[in-house]
């Protein structure tokens, strides 16, 4: 606490200032509107812990949820699996490996809404087309149930996000000292070895970040849910995030959003936090 | 520290101070009166614009600007938050009996406008209360089968023919079977994905006839009776099984744009507010080949459902002076000669007031409506009655779709829809 003298504070202030202004007081705003009947205009009385018990019958809340789990527990997975392979491909010394490393993370750089919108295309009239030409059924009536709702959904996400993932494998791969590696290699070690016993543990911080990444983007996702699918059909491919504003704007149930909000953010402030506060102790310094 | 917080104290007050003096300045008492327009109907946004322009023209202490929100469920929020944040519009649109209970504290009584005087017997009610008319209707608006005069020509079927359920199937059947011949994909195309054309239009027409064509009792029915389901079931049916395949892939803009404006369906169940649309895609087409028929509905027959979905509304805690310039302006609109023919050729309304009668629809699916309310052959819309409450989205849309999906059984499907309704009304 020393330290933390008048220029401390100085520097602070306006980040506090505008945290306070953005992101504190409309969330304590929020947490005293979810105990009341509000409308978004204005409230008549306090309803205590209504809107929250009201959750635990709201079917629709209790669907988004489960269905949000599965789609992080899935999406998690593939990025980073995918993520720390084509990290490890593009960091091989070959020709064209850079121009590989535009093209993985260039999806990154479309935004969800028009990804959706174009994914949506390919998967409605681009599978029809092709399932009908190779006669595979599989591949027609794409997004027109939950399950196919469900795989589009990690289809598109593991496209856009697995070559950002990518860059920050990248950046921690390269910082692996080579020396450690020729060591290894000289000792005998296999390919295979350097990696689980060398690389693996070295890169165990980047893993910390893409994990809570990874994470805390398959809780929050809404754009792509949006322009994908809209939760349809009957509402069996809605996030979150996405019942939480139709809650609010189609239902008109303001205060109940608010509800619902404030456990959204506990559940992803909790596993987000659990999994950091983890990961973190595996890591090891040289 | 202490210093610090001193300093911003201050700097916060000079600007506050600053803000304040600026917002005098814009509001000192000058003869001009600005009005502002924050309205639900996107679609005539640059119409609204240029109406506005040309009205400014001609009164030039008037300063009118608009501001167009689409979609009935983007706009209520844009509301709110214009209005919490101090920053109300003068006018401002209502979607029914739902949007009015939420906004009754804004809405001024508009019962002695000229342009109340002359709506249409009827066009008021659902924003009406206790003698007080508190919406005036942008138009009235009628759906029903929009079909390819072509397709029905080759097909040699007269469209008008089809009154009653069993013609329509018969119709259908043989439209169907010489599908390839007339080059069509299907003979409907039914947009699975906008479940607002079952759960609002389709609904309506078997809901209405227990309500009287009124919205306002079914708004204020604490039960849903939907003793014609089995009716309902038929149509659905009928469309999803004679319609571009798979339905629970097609959109508005696949339904209307691709399939419908292009050719490939022989008819689609949507209203005159398309017509924008299909003549942006194909104009020829639209011009020749567009008509439109009622959905046959036992004891109903030849009747088209005509309704109001948007009506105005002026905010009461504005100036008297600004509320008066709204008014004359929603007077002049509706009622002077100049305002009748921007509605009429310029947005494409079909008007819902008295003294239009010697004008000319822009177009034929508004003509087809404009007949049909001139000759009293109509039926109401009470689906305004749910469109604003959570009921619609919650409860009757993923119900019909799950059906649609072959996920659950129509019986389960109107059970779940009437409960909903009676625990949605019990908590009213």
């Amino acid at each position: 606490m020393k330290n933390r003298s008048l220029s401390f504070w100085l520097f602070l202030t306006p980040t506090l200032v505008a945290l306070a202004l953005v992101v504190f007081i409309p969330m304590l705003e929020g947490l005293l509107y979810s105990f009341t009947d509000w409308d978004g205009l204005s409230f008549t009385k306090m309803v205590g812990f209504k809107n929250y018990t009201a959750l635990l019958t709201d079917k629709t809340f209790i669907n988004a949820f489960w269905f949000t789990l599965a789609f992080v527990i899935v999406t998690v997975i593939l990025l980073n699996v995918i993520g720390l392979g084509l990290a490890l491909l593009v960091t091989q010394k070959f020709k064209g490996s850079n121009l590989l490393r535009t093209i993985f993370f260039m999806p990154n750089m479309i935004g969800g809404l028009i990804l959706g919108f174009i994914w949506q295309f390919i998967f409605t009239q681009g599978f029809t087309a092709l399932g009908t030409a190779l006669h595979w059924s599989w591949l027609n009536g794409w997004l027109t149930n939950a399950k196919t709702g469900f795989w589009g959904l990690v289809i598109v996400t593991v496209w856009q996000m697995s070559g950002y993932i990518m860059i920050i494998y990248i950046a921690y791969l390269q910082n692996i000292p080579q020396e450690v590696i020729e060591a290894a290699e000289i000792d005998g070690a296999s390919a295979w070895q350097r990696f689980t016993k060398i690389t693996f543990p070295m890169i165990a911080p980047a893993f910390t970040v893409c994990m809570f990444l990874t994470l805390s983007n398959g809780f929050k996702i809404y754009d792509q849910n949006l322009s994908l699918t809209n939760g349809g059909p009957y509402q069996s491919t809605q996030m979150l995030a996405m019942n939480i504003v139709n809650t609010a704007y189609n239902s008109g149930n303001f205060a109940a959003a608010e509800a619902k909000a404030m456990i959204f953010f506990i559940i992803v402030a909790a596993i987000s936090l659990i999994q950091v506060f983890y990961n973190r102790k595996r890591e090891v310094d040289l | 520290m202490s210093k610090f917080w001193k300093r911003l104290g201050i700097a916060a007050a000079v600007a506050g101070t600053a803000m304040s003096l600026a917002a005098c300045g814009s509001s000192s008492a000058q003869k001009d009166v600005k009005i502002t327009i924050l309205q639900g109907k996107v679609e005539s946004n640059k119409q609204f614009k240029q109406i506005a322009k040309q009205y400014e023209k001609t009164h030039p202490h008037v300063k009118i600007e608009v501001t167009s929100i689409g979609g009935g469920t983007d706009y209520d929020p844009v509301l709110k938050t214009r209005i919490s944040s101090g920053n109300a519009p003068t006018i401002f649109s209502l979607a029914g009996p739902a949007d009015l209970k939420q906004f009754k504290n804004y809405a001024a009584d508009l019962s002695d406008t000229k342009a109340a005087k002359n709506a249409e017997k009827g066009t008021t009610s659902a924003v009406s209360e206790g003698g007080k008319t508190y919406g005036l209707p942008f138009n009235v608006e009628g759906y029903g089968y929009v079909y390819n005069k072509t397709v029905f020509k080759k097909a040699g079927i007269d469209p008008k023919s089809l009154t009653t359920v069993a013609k329509l199937q018969a119709a259908v059947e043989k439209i169907d079977s010489e599908k390839d011949q007339l080059g069509i994909k299907g003979v409907f195309a039914m947009p699975g994905k906008e479940t607002w054309t079952m759960s609002d239009h389709l609904l309506n027409l078997y809901l209405a006839p227990e309500y009287d064509n009124n919205a306002m009792k079914l708004y204020n029915s604490k039960t849903l009776n939907f003793s014609r389901n089995q009716e309902m079931k038929q149509m659905l049916d009928l469309q999803k099984k004679y319609s571009v395949q798979p339905v629970m892939q097609l959109d508005y803009s696949a339904q209307v744009n691709q399939d419908f404006s292009q050719g490939k369906v022989a008819m689609i169940q949507q209203g005159d507010w398309i017509y924008p649309t299909v003549e942006s895609v194909d104009k020829k087409f639209a011009q020749n080949d567009v008509g439109m028929i009622p959905i046959p509905v036992k004891g109903e027959e030849g009747k088209l459902p005509v309704g109001t979905s948007l009506y105005w509304a002026v905010n009461k805690r504005k100036s008297t002076a600004e509320q008066k310039a709204a008014k004359d302006f929603l007077d002049w609109l509706y009622t002077s000669k100049a305002g009748k023919k921007d509605v009429v050729n310029k947005l494409h309304f079909v008007p819902a007031y008295k003294g239009y009668s010697n004008m000319k629809m822009p177009d034929a699916l508004t003509q087809v409506v404009y007949d049909y309310s001139k000759q009293g052959k109509t039926t109401g819309w009470v689906f305004p009655a749910y469109t604003g409450t959570s009921w619609d989205p919650d409860v009757a849309q993923p119900n019909l779709q799950k059906y649609l999906s072959g996920k659950q059984a129509w019986d389960k499907t109107v059970t779940n829809m009437k409960t909903g309704w009676a625990k949605q009304q019990s908590s009213k």
